[in-house]
């Protein structure tokens, strides 16, 4: 079941793919993370507001709220402007993902070397007093 | 997979596979080449031909290329070819690493337990795989052999399916070889789903064969259409692409030098000799003087200095160099000059080999004359008139973008240059067209007759000419 409470470790990602879904699922999970999935920007942006994790990566082509639209929201809204969020796409996107507020963008296919790592440094770059701000 | 990393964070991209090119290499040049680069990364490939055809030597060639530092290869065997049979004959190859066997490159014989568990199966063993071993490339040998596992069609779509979108999630380019014919391509749903679809032929011509590469589709790709041959040698595929029409160069202009055909009263039949980058067809029957001609132009060549090419495929080297040597000239100066005489056995020829091979040459050595001896030799090595005309066409406009001057020689059965089909497209092709004739019965008596020169005046005499010690000349 999904923490309702800051998790350091747990990652947010908005993805309907079922086989990219498993591969981040296995990878993530080998490395160390819980992994939430939602189905779309819409469920993205209420869990992200409810668990703040400690990282959100979503695909561009969601339902209901895209994801360059969700990371708008998500600049925009106080509790969560300071969750790092990776854009992970099949779109060529890495422009409008950055003018969105993403903190990096990877294409897709998945390749485990560099999606794992990406986030790693994603989340070892964020400020500790932010971090912890973040979950007080 | 490619990433951005935004400014204020700094991701080494470095780690993983990040500097992937987009393409990837198959490990042979010419391949590279036709494919326009190379495969595109991250693609499912379907690569069909019938037993015996390459498949396999290919993927091989491929996979040993690729193999390196970072992810793995993944080989899986089915239920074609036992593992041990396929790298038993791996071993006879020059690419063959045995370093890379079993961390680099990994084998996996799933043939068992697709026999026993069905088509279905393959999907897990892929899943598994992946998580374990993270292949940068799966080859899956045959594929078609699982796809005949499928008890339906129904299932064959889904197992394909499932696998299509279990490729297309993870970072890896595929290779799914299969004893498919060309019919195959429009049932299999496979080749629906292939960003890329290759297939190698084999056509039997009389004694011998004759092995084609052929790109069917290539997503996102500007690939050279048609058929290839190749051969298969101990490195692999040696591929010949086929030859194309040159992009005339912006601001091309034919060159406006003369230079002289090396045999004495011709150059004042021309006009004051050839236009340098013109092609010449000199046609007649044996005997007339042809070779002598091509000689004399080629050893004049040399002794301007000019690297030359002579392609002779009439008379062995041996021949050849004793008839060098009847001219008063030193073959082994007119070698140290820039003269390469190159000799095939029209026995053994196959035009797209010849062809490749001439190119090589010009290109390593900078040609500026060159003599083929005869072009009946390569229409007889030709099995397809229209591909020898398409061969002939890009010749001599290849020849025309790179200033080289040549001299086709053309064996006729009398003393006309027309009534043959390549002799006749030739002749609108070439920009010079000479015509030897000989006859006579108590005396030969020898003629050359210009029928052709494009933009110059020429001689339209009937001009007899004399084969002596010297070479030919032409009489008063």
């Amino acid at each position: 079941m999904p923490s309702q409470h800051p998790d350091t470790r747990t990652l947010l990602i908005a993805e309907r793919d079922q086989n990219v879904r498993e591969l981040q699922q296995y990878f993530l999970g080998e490395a160390g993370f819980a992994v939430e999935f939602v189905d779309d920007g819409q469920a993205a942006l209420e869990r992200a507001q409810l668990i703040r994790p400690t990282l959100i990566v979503t695909e561009i082509l969601l339902p209901k709220i895209d994801g360059l639209a969700l990371c708008r929201r998500l600049r925009d809204d106080p509790l969560t402007r300071d969750i790092p969020v990776v854009v992970f796409s099949i779109l060529a996107a890495a422009g409008r993902a950055s003018e969105a507020g993403a903190n990096a963008f990877l294409r897709k296919p998945f390749v485990e070397s560099i999606f794992v790592t990406a986030i790693q440094e994603l989340i070892a770059a964020q400020p500790t007093g932010a971090m912890e701000e973040q979950w007080a | 997979m490619g990433i951005a990393a935004f400014p204020d964070v700094d991701i080494d991209s470095s780690t993983g596979d990040a500097e992937r090119n987009e393409r990837m290499s198959s490990g042979n040049a010419e391949a590279d080449y036709i494919l326009g680069g190379g495969f595109p990364a991250d693609s499912i490939n379907i690569i069909m031909g019938h037993p015996g055809s390459g498949k396999t030597i290919f993927a091989e060639q491929l996979i040993f290329h690729n193999a390196g530092e970072g992810r793995p290869i993944l080989y899986f065997t089915t239920l074609s070819e036992p593992l041990p049979k396929v790298v038993r004959y791996l071993q006879g190859f020059r690419f063959f690493d045995e370093m890379k066997l079993g961390t680099q490159v990994i084998y996996e014989d799933v043939g068992p337990q697709l026999a026993k568990e069905g088509a279905p199966a393959l999907i897990p063993l892929l899943k598994d795989a992946i998580q374990t071993l993270s292949p940068k490339i799966i080859v899956i040998d045959s594929f078609k052999a699982v796809h005949d596992l499928a008890p339906s069609v129904a299932e064959r779509r889904r197992m394909v399916y499932e696998m299509t979108a279990l490729l297309t999630a993870y970072g890896t380019t595929a290779f799914l070889l299969g004893e498919y014919t060309e019919d195959d391509i429009l049932l299999y749903p496979e080749f629906a789903v292939a960003d890329g679809i290759l297939e190698l032929s084999r056509r039997r011509l009389g004694n011998r064969d004759e092995r084609y590469f052929r790109v069917y589709k290539l997503r996102g790709s500007r690939y050279l259409e048609g058929a290839h041959a190749f051969r298969i040698t101990d490195s692999g595929l040696d591929i010949y692409p086929r030859l194309v029409s040159p992009r005339i160069p912006e601001g091309y202009e034919p060159a406006s030098e003369r230079i002289s055909m090396g045999v004495g009263g011709l150059d004042e039949m021309l006009g004051g000799g050839l236009w340098r980058g013109t092609t010449t067809l000199l046609g007649g029957p044996s005997g007339a003087g042809k070779t002598t001609i091509g000689l004399q132009f080629a050893l004049e060549g040399a002794r301007c200095g000019e690297p030359t090419l002579y392609m002779n495929f009439q008379e062995n080297p041996t021949q050849l160099m004793r008839t060098i040597r009847g001219l008063g000239f030193d073959l082994e100066e007119a070698q140290a000059q820039g003269l390469d005489l190159v000799y095939a056995s029209p026995v053994e020829l196959q035009i797209d080999s010849i062809i490749v091979d001439m190119f090589r040459r010009i290109q390593q050595r900078g040609v500026r004359r060159l003599v083929i001896d005869a072009l009946g030799d390569l229409a007889s090595a030709a099995t397809d008139p229209q591909r020898l005309h398409d061969y002939l066409y890009a010749l001599v406009q290849h020849f025309a973008v790179s200033t080289i001057t040549s001299v086709l020689n053309v064996e006729t059965k009398g003393n006309t240059i027309s009534g043959n089909g390549m002799q006749d497209a030739m002749s609108y092709l070439s920009d010079n067209v000479l015509l030897l004739t000989v006859e006579g019965e108590e005396r030969t008596r020898r003629t050359l007759r210009v029928l052709k020169t494009r933009g110059s005046a020429h001689d339209t005499k009937v001009r007899e000419v004399e084969i002596s010690a010297a070479g030919l000349s032409i009489l008063e």
